[in-house]
C-alpha cells in the first residue's frame, strides 16, 4: 500500500482553484456540494485553505496572471496531493488553447492526476472523476482509431 | 430563545416534508436529459472526411492531414466544448453527440478519435484532391442531373490546377476564345 492509498483511504478534502475559468465549472463544483448530489457522504469536503487540502480542483485554462499563484497554492498543499482538472479548459486549453493570454491547459504547469472534460462537466461527471482519482471506479473512455479498407 | 427554537422546529418540519432528496448517483446510473450533448461520436461509415466539421469547430480540435495517399481526421476531444457545431455542419450527418458524460481520464490521449481515409490523387500531377468517398459522392450527385451527365467525368480525377491547364490545352476551346477576342 502506497502512502497515497493510505492517506486517501477514508476522506479527501479538496481545495477549489479558479485559474481563469468562466465560472461555469465553479458553479458545477458548488452543485456537487448541495444536498442533491451531497459529496460529503463520501467524506469529500471543500476546505478554505490549500494547507488542509488533499486535492486541488483546478478550473480554467491557466492564465498568465494566475500561474505564479497556482504554483504557490500547489507548493502550499501538503504531500501527497492530487491535482484534478475540472472542465475542458484545464484539460486541453478549451477554446483558448492557442491564446497569448493563457498557458493552454493545466498539464503545461502542474502534474495532473485526472482530467474531467466537459463544458462544464455535469456534477455527476465531477463525482465520477474524483472517484476515479481515488481508484474507486474504472475509466470509461479510450482512444478510438479507424482506418478505411479498400 | 423560544422564537429560535420554534424556527428550528419549523425547519425540521420542512426537511421532513421534503424527504430524501439526495440522488443515489454513484450506486445507480443517472441518465441525462434528452437534449444533453455528450461525447461526439463519428460514424466512420458515413464520414467522407471533407473537413466541414473542422471549419465549424470553435475550439479548432478537428485536424486534417494528408500524407502518403491517406487523409487522417483527428478529434482531440480534450478541449471540446460540446457545442454541436460539427454535428450541424456535417453534410453526411456522420457526427452525433452521445449521452456519455463520464469522460474523466488520466491522459488526454484517451479522448482522441482518429480516422484514416484513402485519398484520390490527381492523375496528372499526383497532388491530393480529396478522399475517394468525396469524389464518389460528387459523382453520384452529378449523375442525377441529366444536363451534367454529358460532362466529362474525367475532370473529377484532376486537381483544380490541372483541370484549368487541361481546359486551356484543349485546342477547340482555344479557338473559341480567340474568336471572341477578335
Amino acid at each position: 500500500m502506497s502512502a497515497l492509498d493510505w492517506c486517501f483511504k477514508k476522506s479527501i478534502w479538496v481545495y477549489h482553484v479558479n485559474a481563469g475559468a468562466c465560472n461555469g465549472c465553479d458553479i458545477e463544483i458548488l452543485d456537487t456540494l448541495t444536498p442533491y448530489y451531497d459529496v460529503e457522504r463520501f467524506g469529500i469536503r471543500l476546505v478554505h485553505t490549500p494547507r488542509h487540502a488533499d486535492a486541488l480542483l483546478v478550473t480554467g485554462p491557466v492564465t498568465r496572471q494566475v500561474r505564479d499563484r497556482l504554483l504557490r497554492l500547489y507548493d502550499a498543499t501538503p504531500d501527497p496531493k492530487l491535482v484534478i482538472a475540472v472542465g475542458s479548459c484545464p484539460t486541453g486549453g478549451g477554446i483558448w488553447h492557442n491564446s497569448y493570454a493563457t498557458l493552454g491547459g493545466l498539464a503545461n504547469v502542474l502534474p495532473v492526476a485526472v482530467y474531467i472534460p466537459g463544458c462544464p462537466p455535469r456534477p455527476e461527471a465531477i463525482l465520477y472523476g474524483v472517484a476515479q482519482a481515488l481508484g474507486l471506479v474504472q475509466q470509461q473512455v479510450s482512444a478510438q482509431a479507424y482506418a478505411e479498407v479498400t | 430563545m423560544l422564537k429560535h427554537t420554534i424556527s428550528e422546529l419549523k425547519e425540521a418540519l420542512v426537511c421532513l416534508e421534503a424527504g430524501r432528496v439526495t440522488l443515489p448517483y454513484p450506486f445507480a446510473p443517472h441518465a441525462p436529459e434528452g437534449e444533453f450533448r455528450g461525447k461526439p461520436v463519428l460514424n466512420t461509415r458515413k464520414c467522407m472526411s471533407c473537413g466541414a466539421c473542422g471549419n465549424a469547430c470553435p475550439a479548432r480540435l478537428i485536424s486534417i492531414t494528408d500524407e502518403a495517399g491517406v487523409r487522417t481526421l483527428r478529434f482531440e476531444l480534450g478541449r471540446c466544448t460540446y457545442c454541436g457545431n460539427c454535428r450541424d455542419a456535417c453534410p453526411q450527418e456522420a457526427i452525433t453527440l452521445s449521452q456519455q458524460f463520464e469522460l474523466s481520464t488520466a491522459s488526454t490521449s484517451d479522448l482522441e478519435i482518429r480516422g484514416e481515409f484513402h485519398l484520390q490523387v490527381c492523375r496528372r500531377c499526383g497532388a491530393p484532391i480529396g478522399t475517394l468517398r468525396q469524389v464518389g459522392v460528387i459523382r453520384e450527385r452529378l449523375g442525377v442531373v441529366p444536363e451534367l451527365q454529358i460532362a466529362d467525368s474525367g475532370f473529377l480525377t484532376l486537381c483544380p490546377a490541372c483541370r484549368r491547364a487541361s481546359f486551356l490545352d484543349n485546342p477547340a476551346l482555344a479557338v473559341e476564345v480567340t474568336r471572341e477576342r477578335a
